[in-house]
């Protein structure tokens, strides 16, 4: 959760906005593409934007419940949604751009877009190239059980069978936090730990929320929940270099949804849960 | 070829690629006999030449023989739970095995009884055996020489075919390969080290079943 | 999840069989290539061909297909030095599969053949070679034809292993469909029930063809 410095932060650069947008002098650090003086001609790129009255958001192309293929051939997912938003708070046109977790930063760096809303977490060496937002979507690794099992952490988890995908981040996490008395099963692939799960071969499951968000959805009468968080990486929204001012209003639109409890209900609407409290950024 | 071959993890886990090897030879002779005893079951209800019975078990035949073990482990171990019957790993894996081996093992059998002809039975009898000595001598021992070959070949192809159950985590010789393979990657040593075990398991079974077989039988029997 | 619409899972598991059935094409093929290789090293004079090739084929026969099968995977990449499509690794430890188990049964074949036939091409002035092609193989090609069609139904079966690979074949589709659907007592029964149309044929043509052969033999 925020502390107050970052929301002094973000109201200090919502005014620098206002009076930048009202005087049009403000100095924007960083880029040479942006750094406006003269009154009155947009040339950083929010400004550009609202001007310009479209803005391009790289989406994903294929990852379950951020971003896939309807069947209609429009796009759906959490990453969608938020991107819609952000261009409607905006005032903008939304023109989505569907990318692969390969090109997705080359897109943003060349200009192609200008947001990348598309399930990314923050690594070091991406940072060496864009900026990020502030967390905006939870993405996390987790224990997940039907309701009647009270199962609060790893040492209750081992009172019952636990299935998971044999070599994931996840699976090596809760090995070495459990010990090897603990009564894991480990699958080649997510579809088999998933059938395990669901046929009630093993009565727990650990896995990323958004494989969890599909047997939730698909198995209401199972009533799974998440037991406990195993690891979080939340995603972020990239932005270019330089481009201060877009951060800045991003993390303000990200900020204002959480407070109206939107981005929860958006949560539950796909993964099946509210927000988990993003750690600190 | 721009590869680092580093066999070390392989020594440093030896003890879990024993323990593996030891849990697929127990589960190996564990199918191997209760599919006998199914075969035996089997056999005897088709000697009783009731068309609807030896038809059922001829379908059964067909089907084990003409689909893959995979697809008959999934059915059992995913299949069977959504019908409420709900089967542990390590006996889904055993349940799977057993019924496959079962139906070859039922074709054993009989090839083995049918081996004994009647005239040697009568002439059992003509020389005053017991039944009980008949039943060992005429046709038991004679019957199990016919299909000792076959018999043994199955038990080497169960221990080789138990491999695949490792795709629902029986923790035998290949998931230790499959694990500690996604915690080092030293994929291509372990199991380059993995296939070696069954190779050695494979020739050594031989060996002991050949010994076993002309200690009982004086003789090797051929196949 | 999307309501279980039977046809569409069949035309799904239908459209995989075709790879199945591909893959199965291709393994028996090279198989048979690479077998008749093997077998002619097998009955040669030679001791290094014969060794080579019973060493290769009694390897083959002694360790579970799972394990070849992830050991070329693996192997492809490191030799090469680029990964491989799933179906390329399939195909290659299929076909490494499939021509150790013919070779061990076109060598029962040859070998059934007396050895008064050899003779006979020797006595000719044929080489080995000549021997090999003229005489011995078209009488060893009918006794061989009920195993070896016998053993295509096993090549069909052990298709369904590259599923754990990642090659999308009728099991690897099964899986899938389920993932989708939540059927598994029905999809995997469907699945089962192809797989057994497409190899009961084969095994009643095989046992068939032995039975004929038997009476010829008479």
């Amino acid at each position: 959760m925020k502390t107050s410095s970052r929301s002094m932060r973000i109201l200090t650069g919502l005014l620098t906005l206002v009076l930048a947008a009202g005087c049009g002098g403000a100095p924007t650090p960083g880029g040479a593409t942006e750094g406006g003086e003269a009154a009155g001609a947009p040339t950083n790129i929010l400004d550009q934007i609202v001007a310009s009255g479209t803005i391009k958001i790289a989406i994903p192309e294929d990852t379950p419940l951020f971003g896939t293929l309807a069947t209609d051939g429009s796009y759906e997912g959490y990453d969608v949604d938020i991107a819609n938003m952000l261009a409607a708070d905006m005032g903008v046109k939304a023109e989505l751009v569907a990318v692969s977790s390969q090109n997705r930063i080359p897109y943003l760096t060349s200009g192609k877009v200008d947001l990348v809303i598309s399930s990314m977490g923050i690594k070091p060496e991406r940072a060496l190239v864009i900026n990020f937002s502030n967390a905006y979507a939870p993405f996390f690794w987790a224990v997940y059980g039907s309701a009647d099992k009270p199962v609060t952490n790893v040492e209750e988890a081992k009172a019952y069978t636990i299935g998971a995908t044999l070599g994931t981040l996840e699976e090596i996490a809760f090995s070495d936090a459990a010990g090897p008395d603990a009564n894991i099963m480990r699958f080649d692939d997510q579809a088999t730990t998933v059938q395990a799960f669901v046929s009630g071969q093993v009565d727990l499951i650990v896995t990323g929320n958004s494989i969890a968000g599909q047997i939730i959805k698909d198995h209401p009468e199972m009533n799974v929940e998440s037991k406990f968080v195993l690891q979080q990486s939340p995603c972020h929204i990239g932005v270019r270099r330089g481009d201060e001012a877009l951060l800045t209003w991003v993390n303000a639109f990200i900020y204002s949804h959480m407070l109206n409890h939107d981005l929860d209900n958006l949560s539950l609407k796909w993964f099946g849960e509210p927000l988990p409290d993003f750690p600190n950024f | 070829m721009d590869y680092d071959f580093q066999f070390n993890v392989i020594w440093q886990n030896l003890d879990l690629f024993l323990w593996g090897a030891w849990l697929t030879i127990q589960i190996a002779m564990l199918a191997t006999a209760l599919g006998l005893v199914i075969g035996m079951v089997m056999a005897g209800l088709q000697s009783l030449r009731n068309p609807l019975i030896s038809g059922a078990i001829q379908f059964y035949i067909e089907v084990i023989r003409n689909t893959p073990f995979l697809v008959q482990l999934f059915f059992v171990y995913f299949g069977l739970p959504s019908l409420d019957i709900k089967v542990p790993a390590s006996q889904a894996a055993l349940l799977a095995l057993t019924i496959n081996i079962g139906a070859y093992a039922t074709e054993i059998v009989r090839a083995g009884v049918e081996s004994i002809s009647k005239g040697q039975i009568e002439a059992g009898r003509s020389l005053g055996l017991s039944g009980f000595q008949i039943f060992t001598f005429v046709i038991l021992k004679p019957a199990l020489m016919t299909v000792y070959p076959a018999l043994t070949s199955q038990f080497i192809l169960i221990m080789l075919n138990s491999a695949v159950i490792s795709t629902i985590s029986a923790q035998e010789l290949a998931f230790q390969a499959k694990f500690l393979q996604s915690r080092t990657f030293r994929s291509f040593e372990i199991y380059l080290f993995v296939t070696l075990v069954y190779l050695l398991l494979a020739y050594l079974f031989r060996a002991v079943f050949s010994l076993i077989a002309r200690l009982a039988f004086g003789k090797v029997p051929a196949n | 999840m999307r309501a279980f619409d039977f046809t569409e899972v069949l035309i799904a598991l239908v459209r995989a069989t075709g790879w199945t059935v591909v893959l199965s094409l291709v393994a028996f093929a090279g198989g048979g290539i690479l077998g008749l290789v093997l077998t002619m090293m097998r009955v040669s004079k030679n001791r290094l061909l014969q060794s080579v090739s019973r060493f290769y084929i009694a390897f083959v026969q002694g360790t579970p297909l799972l394990m070849q099968l992830f050991l070329i995977f693996f192997g492809i990449p490191i030799l090469l030095g680029f990964d491989v499509p799933a179906f390329v690794s399939a195909s290659v430890a299929l076909i490494a599969y499939a021509a150790a188990y013919l070779a061990d049964i076109w060598r029962g074949s040859v070998e059934a053949i007396p050895k008064a036939q050899w003779e006979a091409g020797t006595s000719l002035g044929l080489s080995w070679l000549q021997q090999f092609r003229h005489v011995i193989l078209p009488q060893a090609v009918k006794v061989s034809i009920p195993p070896t069609v016998g053993f295509a139904v096993q090549v069909i079966k052990n298709t369904s292993l590259t599923s754990i690979i990642g090659y999308v074949e009728l099991t690897r589709q099964g899986q899938i469909l389920n993932n989708v659907t939540f059927q598994p007592f029905v999809i995997f029964a469907m699945v089962g029930a192809i797989y057994f149309i497409v190899c009961y044929p084969l095994s009643l043509y095989s046992q068939r063809l032995e039975a004929r052969l038997t009476i010829e033999a008479r």
